[in-house]
């Protein structure tokens, strides 16, 4: 399981692919004060990356990932 | 055969004719975006779809076609003659590559060769165009590439400092992406030399109605790869990206805009096997037969028991509706546009014409009317043949053009028009014409009439002898036409499939050839008749009027006979003589159909009248398809063949 709802934190842990996209965009719904971290994540599949655009929950964790860390994160967290 | 493989025939044959299309029109216009994008897209998707079997000598061609319109699609090389003749060699081997295949399963021998020449033609265009892609750039910018560079300043200014070449792209995933298992981000992570990285929704962002499954994202990346490189991450999606190289100095780029929505336009239709519809339109017509079988049973209730006649009468009639509206649907399902067999012509001449050395301008009208698959299908082999002998006959070489002050290349133009219920098709140039007494000249020396014969036919006559079996006007046998197969093989053909051909032509301005052809096979109502023991159809559109007339008021005039009718007087001759059958002999009257004949009536006496029925006419095949006066056969409620009438043929 990629996708993980932990206290008021949503965790993506590894690669996450399509199918974990409907999971996160439904924790995501369902408390829009929810903040994702992305410290354990891997290769984010376009779909999971897209929700994330789509609702800009506050984003939390510097990952491991070099091209998340290089270039994803700081799109997904732009003002 | 494999299913798959049935699918990419079908599949292949429709690519390749789209590619050539583009092909031929890019020739008119090399900077048509829109069809520098379809012909990539046909060629793209043909590769792909060969890569699923083992047609490896196919692939290699397709492949380095592809890399070839890749560059043009980017601005790198220009459509000109030398790429497009590549390409359509190309195309043109693919074509019969696919046919090979439908034929046989494999690639035809010697296709190794045939692969590795095409693919050193094609290599050796790009070879040739390497100076022209160092051309300076005079595309316009798409408009996104700047406000990105704007986003990447920083990145820009540094690489630009370091002296690198830049490369931008801009890839936009088809929304149905996810679902094709196609994971856009991972391509993202496969750039090479990442320089700058951007996101962006195609629609957007609307967080309460986002489908997660549809992919939205706009990808935007600079890179200090080389381009090919980055080509060749995005090689299964190629169609959905956009590379440029960006110019030092400026943001001054080459590129050809991608059309938004290209190749997403959903129609609703299903695509069915011939030979399926075939065989609803069999069924359908032995409903019709067993419609008929019903009508005779009414009757013969009707004799029975009147009510129950009556009430089976109308029951028979509300069939008869439904199997007429039935059979008039399934014909249409049957009606294709014209352009099917017409789109596949201007290749064509244009080949004929390049291996003549002649210059052709082919234009084609009409190519919306629509017919019946078989009759647009067949039309193929004459019309190529018309098309072959206008080009090699009919245009002359542009030195005897221009002596006769006509422009040096010809014109033939391929028409079709509607015309009362029939689809007319006309091949016209604009070429020498031809001489009648040089067609009754030859038509003397090979023997095929009498001197006497000849000399009494009129020129419209004597152009027609063209169409005489054994008729070859072409005093060398080139390689374009005279195979042995003359225009009698136009005729025929046309002939069998219901139609006529004639000729007309003016000496030094040119010919045309008409074709006039039935839209459909069609349900007909016949009436039928008796002579001695056997019955004919008779179609009801023929038949002015039955009538009844006694014996001894039939008048003998000369060799013939007559009799009057409100005052008019009527020739009279008999069915069973026409057809040179044994009639039965006369009663106390004569039954008549009066038939019109020309602007004159005549009556056409038979042994008896029966029911009219309508019939599924299907015309005389092989052997028999040359006989006169038949319409064709009709199969009856009972099972028996009865053959339809051409009376008019008969009488004339």
């Amino acid at each position: 399981m990629s996708v993980r709802l932990e206290g008021d934190r949503v965790r993506l842990d590894g690669p996450c692919r399509v199918e974990d996209a409907e999971p996160l965009l439904m924790l995501l719904r369902a408390d829009p004060r929810r903040a994702v971290d992305l410290t354990g994540a891997g290769p984010l599949h376009a779909a999971i990356v897209q929700v994330l655009l789509a609702l800009r929950p506050p984003i939390t964790g510097q990952p491991g990932d070099p091209f998340l860390r290089t270039w994803l994160i700081p799109l997904l967290t732009l003002a | 055969m494999d299913e798959l493989l049935e699918q990419f025939l079908i599949e292949g044959r429709e690519l390749t004719q789209q590619a050539s299309d583009d092909l031929l029109a890019l020739e008119r216009d090399p900077s048509d975006a829109a069809r520098i994008d379809s012909v990539f897209r046909a060629v793209h998707t043909l590769k792909g779809s060969v890569g699923l079997f083992h047609f490896a000598a196919m692939g290699a061609v397709l492949h380095v076609a592809e890399d070839l319109l890749g560059q043009v699609r980017n601005g790198h090389f220009v459509a000109d003659r030398p790429v497009i003749d590549a390409l359509l060699d190309c195309i043109s081997c693919s074509e019969t590559w696919i046919e090979a295949i439908a034929a046989a399963g494999s690639l035809p021998q010697g296709a190794d060769e045939d692969s590795r020449r095409l693919q050193s033609a094609l290599k050796a265009t790009m070879a040739r165009d390497v100076a022209v892609a160092h051309a300076p750039a005079t595309t316009e910018d798409p408009s996104w590439l700047p406000p990105f560079l704007d986003r990447a300043a920083d990145a820009v200014t540094v690489t630009r400092a370091a002296n690198h070449a830049l490369v931008a792209l801009r890839y936009t995933p088809s929304s149905d992406c996810f679902f094709l298992g196609d994971d856009p981000m991972a391509l993202a992570r496969a750039i090479p030399g990442l320089v700058a990285f951007g996101l962006s929704a195609r629609d957007a962002w609307d967080a309460p109605t986002l489908d997660p499954y549809a992919c939205n994202l706009i990808i935007e990346a600079l890179s200090t790869a080389p381009v090919d490189d980055i080509r060749a991450v995005f090689r299964f999606v190629a169609d959905q990206v956009v590379v440029i190289e960006v110019a030092p100095g400026n943001v001054a780029a080459t590129s050809i805009e991608q059309p938004q929505g290209s190749g997403e336009i959903a129609t609703r239709t299903l695509r069915v096997e011939a030979g399926r519809i075939d065989a609803l339109v069999d069924i359908v017509g032995e409903l019709i037969v067993a419609k008929n079988a019903l009508a005779h049973l009414a009757a013969q209730v009707a004799e029975k028991d009147a009510t129950l006649g009556r009430a089976l009468d109308a029951s028979q009639a509300d069939i008869a509706r439904l199997v007429g509206d039935m059979h008039r649907d399934v014909m249409r399902v049957r009606m294709v546009p014209l352009a099917q067999t017409f789109r596949r012509f201007p290749r064509l001449v244009r080949e004929i014409a390049g291996k003549l050395g002649k210059t052709v301008n082919f234009e084609t009208v009409g190519d919306d009317v629509e017919a019946d698959k078989g009759i647009v299908d067949g039309l193929f082999e004459p019309l190529l043949h018309v098309l072959r002998n206008a080009v090699d006959h009919g245009i002359e070489d542009a030195a005897t053009r221009l002596a006769q002050r006509k422009p040096a290349s010809g014109t033939i133009s391929l028409e079709a028009r509607r015309d009362n219920g029939q689809i007319v098709v006309t091949v016209t140039d604009d070429g020498a014409g031809i001489d009648p007494a040089r067609l009754r000249a030859i038509a003397k020396t090979r023997g095929l009439m009498s001197n006497a014969a000849l000399a009494a036919l009129d020129d419209t006559a004597a152009l027609d002898l063209i169409f005489a079996p054994g008729f070859t006007t072409a005093a060398a046998i080139t390689d374009i036409s005279g195979r042995g197969v003359g225009m009698d093989a136009v005729r025929s053909k046309v002939v069998a499939l219901g139609g006529r051909v004639t000729i007309a032509s003016t000496l030094g301005s040119g010919s045309t050839i008409r074709l006039s052809l039935p839209q459909a096979a069609t349900v007909s109502t016949v009436m039928t008749v008796r002579v001695g023991t056997d019955r004919f159809g008779i179609p009801m559109e023929t038949i002015a009027e039955t009538a009844r007339v006694a014996t001894d008021r039939i008048i003998p005039i000369r060799s013939g006979e007559a009799f009057v009718l409100r005052d008019a007087t009527i020739p009279l001759v008999s069915l069973a003589s026409l057809l040179n059958v044994a009639g039965a002999p006369r009663a106390t009257d004569v039954k008549l159909l009066i038939v019109a004949s020309g602007d004159q009536r005549i009556g056409i006496e038979v042994d008896g009248f029966a029911e009219r029925i309508d019939v599924l006419l299907r015309p005389m095949t092989g052997l028999l398809s040359g006989m006169t006066g038949v319409l064709g056969t009709a199969l009856l409620g009972d099972g028996r063949v009865m053959m339809i009438l051409d009376l008019p043929e008969l009488l004339g």
